[in-house]
C-alpha cells in the first residue's frame, strides 16, 4: 500500500490550552481513516495542522512525500479540504464556485470545465449547476461543499464532520459517497462524534481524547481491547452512582460507568451473572428498570477508555 | 498572480451583483451633491430680496444704507424694494414678500459715536434659508467694522489727549465706509475666492467619502471569508498567503477608482462641476484611494467580526470626512481642528482640487497628493503586516 499521509508526534497548544498533545497515525491510499472523539477533543485542530492551516508546535506532517506546512504549496496540492462549517459563496452558483477554486488550484482551462462538469454530475448538482447556491437545500450545499474538496483530484481528502446539522436523507447520500471515495483509491481523513459513521465508513479509527490518541485500531480491534466482554446495560429509578458502588463490589467487571439514569458494566459471561448484578443493586436499595446485555460498540469502547460518553 | 487574479475575479463578480455597491459607489454620493447644492447654493446663486428702513438718517446709518448695501445690489445679489416705514417692512417679512428687512432704529449714529450700546435690528423671513443667513452676515459683518471704527476712535481719542472732534469721527467712518467692501458674501458661503465651486466641492467631498466605504469592502472582504467559512478553504488552496491580500487589495483599488472616476465624470456631464487638470485630478484621486485603502484597512485589523470592522470603519469615515471639510468647509480654529483637518486625506484632496482649479497646473495638486500618498502608507504598512499576521 503507499502512503498517502504519515502524522508523527504532532503537538498544538493555544496559549494555556493544549488542544493536541500528542498525535500520530499514517493514511494509506485507498483507506479511510477516522479520528473519533468529543467536540474538543482536538480533531479539528488536528486535521487543521494536516491541511497546512496551523503550523503545529511539534512533530511532523507528509502528505504525498512532502513535508507540510502553511507554505507548502506542493503537499497543499495534494490534498482536498472539506471543513466541517459549509465553505462556498451563496452569491455565486455551484459551477462557479467550482470554477473558482478550480483555480486556485491551478488547472488549466479545459481541464477545469472537464472536472466541473464531472463533480456536479458526481454531486447531483448538473441541474442546478447554474442556481445561486444560496439558494440551495442544506444537503445540496454540503453536496457543494464536498464537491469543492474533491475539484483537483487530491490524492488525500479530510472530511471534517462532514454530517453535522444535515437530514437523514442527504446524510445517507454523503455516506455512500464517502465509501464510493475511498473504493476508487482516494485516502480519506474523515472527523467526526458520530460513532456510527466511524464504524460505517472507517478501515481504522483513532480514538481521540484531550488531544491524545487513545487507541487505533479497525473497529474490531478496538472493540477487542475491551477483551471479549458483554456489556449489561442497568437501567435504575434510584440513586445509581450508589448502585454503581455496589456492582464494584463484585469481582471480575471489567468496569462499571455511570451513565445518567443508567450502570454500565463490562463483564464475561453476563448472562450467567446478570442475576447477582441485580442482586447486589437490589442489596442497596435501587430499583432496576431495565436490563440490556448487548456486544459493546465503539461508544462503549471510549467510555472504556476515557471514563466519559462520545456526546460529552 | 494566478491566485490573485482568481481572488480579484471572484470579488468582483460578488460586487456587482451586489446592488448596495452601486449605490455607495455612484448613486448615493451624485444624489446627495444634488441635494445638498440646494442646501449650499454657490454664492451667485444667491437672490436676495430685502429692505431697509432708515429711521435714524445718521452719518453711521448712511455707511449702512448708502454704502454696504448698494454694493451687493451691484454684485446682483440684493435686489433692494422700498417700503413705507418699519411696520411695512415687519408686514412684507411676515407675509414672505420679502426674505429680510434691515432696520436702523433713530439715534442709531448717535449711539455708535458716544460709544454707546446701538441696534441694527434684521427682519429675516421664515423659510428664507441661506437668503436669510446672507441678511444677519452683512448685519454682523457691518456691526463687527463699527467695533473696529469705535475702537480706532477710542485709540485715536488717548493719543491726541482729548475727545476727537467732529470732523475727526467723520473721517475715521468715511475711512470705514470705503472698506465696506469687506462684506463679500461669498466670504460667507464659500470661503474665498481661488476655490472650486459649490457643485464641484459637494461632487468632490461627496466622492471622497463614500469612497472610503466602497474600499472598505476589500477589508471586510477578509473578515466575510471567515465568517462565511471560505477563509480555511483559501488557505488550505496551494497559494501564498499574499495573493489573498493582493486579490482583495486591488479589488478594493478598482472598485475605488471606478468609483471616483464615475462620478469625476457624472457630476462634471451631468452637474456642471469642475474638478481641475484632469491629470492633477487623476493624482489625487488614486492618492485618496489608496489612502482610503490603508485607513479602512487598519481600522479593520483591530474588528473580529464584519459587523464590528462596518462600525469601526464608519466612525473612522465620518470623523475623517467630517473634519475634512466634505459636507462643509471647516472655519480651522483651534489646534485640535488644525491637526484633525491637517489628517484627513479628504480635507488635502479637496485643498488640492482647490488649488488645481486656482492655479490650472498640475503641479499644484502635488503637495496635496504627497500629504494623500503618506497618510496611505503611515495607515497601509502596519495594516499590511497585521492582516499578514491574521492569515499566517
Amino acid at each position: 500500500m503507499t502512503q498517502v499521509l504519515r502524522c508523527e508526534g504532532l503537538r498544538k497548544a493555544f496559549g494555556d490550552l493544549q488542544a493536541v498533545e500528542d498525535i500520530s497515525f499514517t493514511i494509506d491510499r485507498g483507506e479511510t481513516y477516522g479520528l473519533l472523539g468529543p467536540n474538543g477533543a482536538g480533531k479539528t485542530t488536528s486535521i487543521s495542522m494536516v491541511a497546512g492551516l496551523l503550523h503545529p508546535d511539534a512533530g511532523e506532517i507528509v502528505v504525498a512525500g512532502e513535508r507540510m506546512h502553511p507554505r507548502a504549496t506542493t503537499a497543499k496540492a495534494a490534498v482536498g479540504l472539506v471543513p466541517q462549517e459549509v465553505a462556498i459563496y451563496p452569491d455565486l452558483s455551484a459551477r462557479e464556485n467550482l470554477r473558482f477554486f478550480g483555480r486556485l488550484y491551478a488547472l488549466r482551462q479545459r481541464q477545469l470545465d472537464a472536472r466541473v462538469d464531472a463533480i456536479l454530475e458526481v454531486i447531483g448538482l448538473s441541474d442546478r449547476g447554474d442556481d445561486r447556491a444560496g439558494e440551495y437545500s442544506g444537503g445540496m450545499k454540503r453536496r457543494l461543499n464536498i464537491g469543492i474538496g474533491l475539484l483537483h483530484e487530491p490524492q488525500l481528502l479530510i472530511l471534517d464532520e462532514p454530517t453535522v446539522g444535515v437530514d437523514p436523507q442527504s446524510r445517507n447520500a454523503i455516506l455512500e459517497s464517502v465509501e464510493a471515495l475511498a473504493t476508487d483509491g482516494l485516502a480519506v481523513l474523515y472527523t467526526t462524534h458520530y460513532m456510527e459513521e466511524a464504524e460505517r465508513l472507517c478501515d481504522r479509527i483513532a480514538i481521540v481524547d484531550k488531544g491524545r490518541v487513545a487507541a487505533e485500531g479497525t473497529r474490531r480491534e478496538l472493540v477487542a481491547t475491551i477483551g471479549e466482554q458483554d456489556l449489561v446495560r442497568l437501567d435504575v429509578a434510584g440513586d445509581a452512582p450508589q448502585a454503581a458502588v455496589a456492582l464494584r463490589q463484585l469481582h471480575d467487571l471489567g468496569s462499571v460507568d455511570v451513565e445518567d439514569h443508567a450502570v454500565v458494566c463490562l463483564l464475561h459471561g453476563a448472562a450467567q451473572r446478570l442475576p447477582t448484578l441485580l442482586g447486589a443493586v437490589a442489596e442497596v436499595g435501587v430499583s432496576v428498570t431495565g436490563v440490556e446485555v448487548r456486544e459493546p460498540d465503539l461508544e462503549d469502547v471510549f467510555l472504556h477508555l476515557t471514563g466519559a460518553a462520545l456526546r460529552d | 498572480m494566478r491566485a490573485a487574479s482568481a481572488i480579484l475575479g471572484k470579488d468582483l463578480r460578488l460586487r456587482l451583483r451586489d446592488r448596495s455597491m452601486l449605490l455607495f459607489a455612484v448613486v448615493i454620493p451624485l444624489g446627495l451633491t444634488v441635494l445638498f447644492s440646494f442646501v449650499f447654493p454657490d454664492a451667485e446663486d444667491i437672490e436676495l430680496t430685502g429692505t431697509v428702513v432708515d429711521e435714524d438718517g445718521g452719518e453711521v446709518a448712511s455707511g449702512f444704507v448708502d454704502g454696504v448695501l448698494p454694493t451687493l445690489v451691484d454684485d446682483g445679489l440684493l435686489t433692494l424694494v422700498d417700503v413705507d416705514d418699519a411696520q411695512d417692512a415687519r408686514r412684507q417679512v411676515e407675509d414672505g414678500d420679502l426674505d429680510a428687512a434691515w432696520i436702523v432704529p433713530d439715534g442709531f449714529s448717535r449711539a455708535v459715536t458716544a460709544g454707546e450700546a446701538a441696534e441694527l435690528e434684521v427682519l429675516v423671513a421664515a423659510g428664507a434659508g441661506i437668503a436669510g443667513e446672507v441678511a444677519r452676515g452683512v448685519a454682523d459683518a457691518f456691526a463687527t467694522e463699527l467695533e473696529q471704527v469705535t475702537l480706532a476712535v477710542a485709540v485715536d481719542a488717548q493719543a491726541r489727549g482729548g475727545a476727537p472732534s467732529p470732523q475727526r469721527i467723520e473721517a475715521l467712518a468715511a475711512a470705514s465706509q470705503e472698506r465696506s467692501d469687506v462684506i463679500a458674501v461669498e466670504d460667507l458661503v464659500t470661503g474665498g475666492e481661488d476655490q472650486l465651486d459649490n457643485m464641484s466641492y459637494l461632487a468632490a467631498g461627496m466622492a471622497s467619502f463614500f469612497v472610503f466605504f466602497v474600499v472598505s469592502t476589500g477589508v471586510i472582504g477578509l473578515l466575510e471569508e471567515r465568517s462565511q467559512g471560505t477563509m480555511p478553504r483559501l488557505l488550505a488552496a496551494p497559494i501564498p498567503p499574499g495573493a489573498i491580500q493582493l486579490g482583495k487589495s486591488l479589488g478594493s483599488l478598482i472598485v475605488g477608482l471606478a468609483s471616483m472616476t464615475v462620478l469625476a465624470f457624472a457630476s462634471s456631464l451631468l452637474l456642471g462641476a469642475d474638478w481641475g487638470h484632469p491629470l492633477g485630478v487623476a493624482m489625487l484621486i488614486v492618492a485618496i484611494v489608496l489612502a482610503a485603502m490603508g485607513v479602512m484597512a487598519l481600522v479593520g485589523t483591530f474588528a473580529r467580526t464584519v459587523e464590528q470592522a462596518g462600525n469601526f470603519q464608519s466612525i473612522v469615515a465620518v470623523v475623517l470626512g467630517l473634519f475634512g471639510g466634505v459636507f462643509f468647509p471647516i472655519p480651522g480654529e483651534g489646534w485640535l481642528i488644525d491637526v484633525a483637518t491637517a489628517a484627513s486625506p479628504h480635507g488635502w484632496f479637496l485643498q488640492g482640487l482647490s488649488e488645481l482649479v486656482a492655479s490650472g497646473e498640475v503641479a499644484a495638486a502635488v503637495p496635496a497628493t504627497l500629504a494623500i500618498l503618506a497618510v496611505a502608507v503611515v495607515t497601509a504598512v502596519p495594516a499590511f503586516v497585521l492582516q499578514r499576521r491574521g492569515l499566517a
